[in-house]
């Protein structure tokens, strides 16, 4: 059997290919040890890294070949960063890896959800947003808000349309644009960006298609 | 305590060098840019350029055994090492100020065995700082057909350097120290187009300002690092050298 592996900070994601067959799942990280698996490839914050390790924005570009190749840009955005991947002319042209706050990241809108007990399929687009270019400052902003009345799945709305915007400046302000990762689920956010550009959801398993799409 | 080190960040000016070299032929040449792993004392804000903070950590650290410091504060270095060496004069080291910016008539007569050669990127940026004071020749290596460049000054953190081929070519400040012009703009700033060159900046460095500018200009991509990298920071350069 084959299997690959995306372990982010927050939620793994695996393929499993037995005759043919592909099969797809999403566990928490911090159950990825007691399965003991031996994948063919792997990547993500959360792995070891040996010889089948492969880099995350390799296996995103893999993963979106197709969808790069017409001009796409291709965004990853997970628990505790973002990252994207930009092609012109079928060949590698730019890209970029938050590195260091993963404050406005997937991580803190799960946390927020807990927090304020709002399901996500309840979060509503908002024309409105919060500049969360520090999302400290833009939690700030949600507890201000909440505690002078508003609603708080409208504040967390409004957080996401910052997470959204910001998603857009950072990839340099595309045309149109593929999102991966967790994301891709939430309508709230894919609403918001198309406020600013053309996008296209690709869901949570580009990561391991593109370490599939490496090993052929 | 015996005093037996003669300290210097940057890039001296050779005849300094020299001159110091003859009046005190035993002492042991340290150079402060490099982390020695001396205790922080927090001397400078917490946001601040490493190579900065290495400076103050490794002198005052040093204190009991450094002679003196040549300090160069012209455009061969920064204003911070300005700075940095009237403060030091002020807590007591002997402190010689120099600049070294002499600019370079032909630049196709720099010799750069080194930036040039196929010996690891790490073991080539050692190399280039060793020989600010040992002054050893080269020019045996052989050059190689570069795969990648590496544009900078040598990093705190040099194990991101582990990350490059061999195939990498050297640019930027370390090159134009190879060249013997620490201070020449055009040495510093050259970079190849046809080469893709990650372009490193310590944060907090005002060489951050060249360094975006000409990642910009040269489709290379842009890396600043504070203290030490982390994994994102490793994972984009070792991305970038895979899908360029």
């Amino acid at each position: 059997m084959e299997i690959y592996i995306d372990a982010g900070t927050t939620w793994t994601k695996i393929l499993k290919i037995k005759n043919n067959e592909k099969s797809y799942e999403v566990i928490p990280t911090s159950k990825l040890k007691n399965l003991n698996l031996t994948p063919t490839k792997a990547t993500g914050h959360s792995i070891i890294k040996t010889n089948n390790y492969e880099n995350e924005v390799v296996a995103l570009a893999n993963g979106a070949k197709k969808y790069l190749e017409d001009n796409f840009i291709a965004l990853d955005l997970g628990s505790r960063d973002i990252k994207w991947v930009k092609y012109q002319n079928k060949k590698f042209q730019d890209m970029d890896w938050n590195s260091s706050c993963a404050s406005a990241t997937g991580a803190t809108v799960e946390m927020l959800l807990k927090f304020y007990n709002v399901k996500a399929e309840d979060l509503i687009f908002t024309k409105e947003k919060y500049a969360i270019t520090c999302g400290i400052f833009g939690l700030e902003k949600i507890m201000d808000d909440v505690s002078n009345g508003l609603e708080p799945k409208i504040a967390i709305s409004k957080f996401i349309h910052g997470i959204a915007y910001n998603a857009f400046a950072f990839t340099k302000n595309p045309d149109k644009i593929c999102i991966s990762g967790g994301f891709c689920e939430n309508k709230c956010f894919i609403r918001c960006l198309e406020e600013y550009c053309k996008v296209i959801p690709l869901g949570r398993f580009v990561l391991v298609d593109g370490l599939k799409a490496m090993t052929n | 305590m015996t005093k037996n080190i003669i300290a210097f960040w940057g890039y001296p000016e050779k005849e300094l060098i020299k001159k110091t070299k003859i009046e005190y032929p035993k002492a042991q040449w340290v150079d402060l840019d490099i982390n020695i792993n001396a205790p922080d004392l927090k001397f400078l804000p917490e946001n601040y350029c490493i190579i900065i903070k290495n400076m103050y950590n490794n002198a005052l650290f040093l204190k009991d055994k450094i002679i003196k410091i040549l300090a160069p504060i012209g455009k061969d270095k920064c204003d911070s090492a300005y700075f940095a060496s009237e403060i030091l004069k002020e807590a007591g080291f002997e402190v010689i100020q120099t600049t070294f910016e002499q600019q370079c008539k032909n630049l196709n007569e720099i010799n750069i065995p080194i930036s040039k050669s196929s010996l690891p990127l790490k073991e080539k940026i050692e190399l280039i700082t060793k020989n600010i004071i040992e002054q050893k020749d080269y020019s045996h290596l052989k050059p190689t057909k570069p795969k990648f460049g590496f544009w900078g000054v040598p990093p705190n953190d040099l194990s991101i350097l582990e990350l490059f081929p061999n195939e990498t070519e050297v640019f930027g400040w370390c090159r134009a120290v190879e060249a013997g012009y620490p201070g020449d703009f055009q040495i510093e700033t050259f970079a190849d187009k046809n080469i893709p060159t990650i372009f490193f900046t310590q944060a907090f460095c005002s060489k951050t300002q060249l360094a975006k500018y000409l990642a910009n200009k040269y489709d290379g991509l842009f890396i600043d690092v504070d203290c030490n990298a982390n994994n994102s920071i490793k994972a984009k350069i070792e991305a970038f050298l895979k899908l360029r």
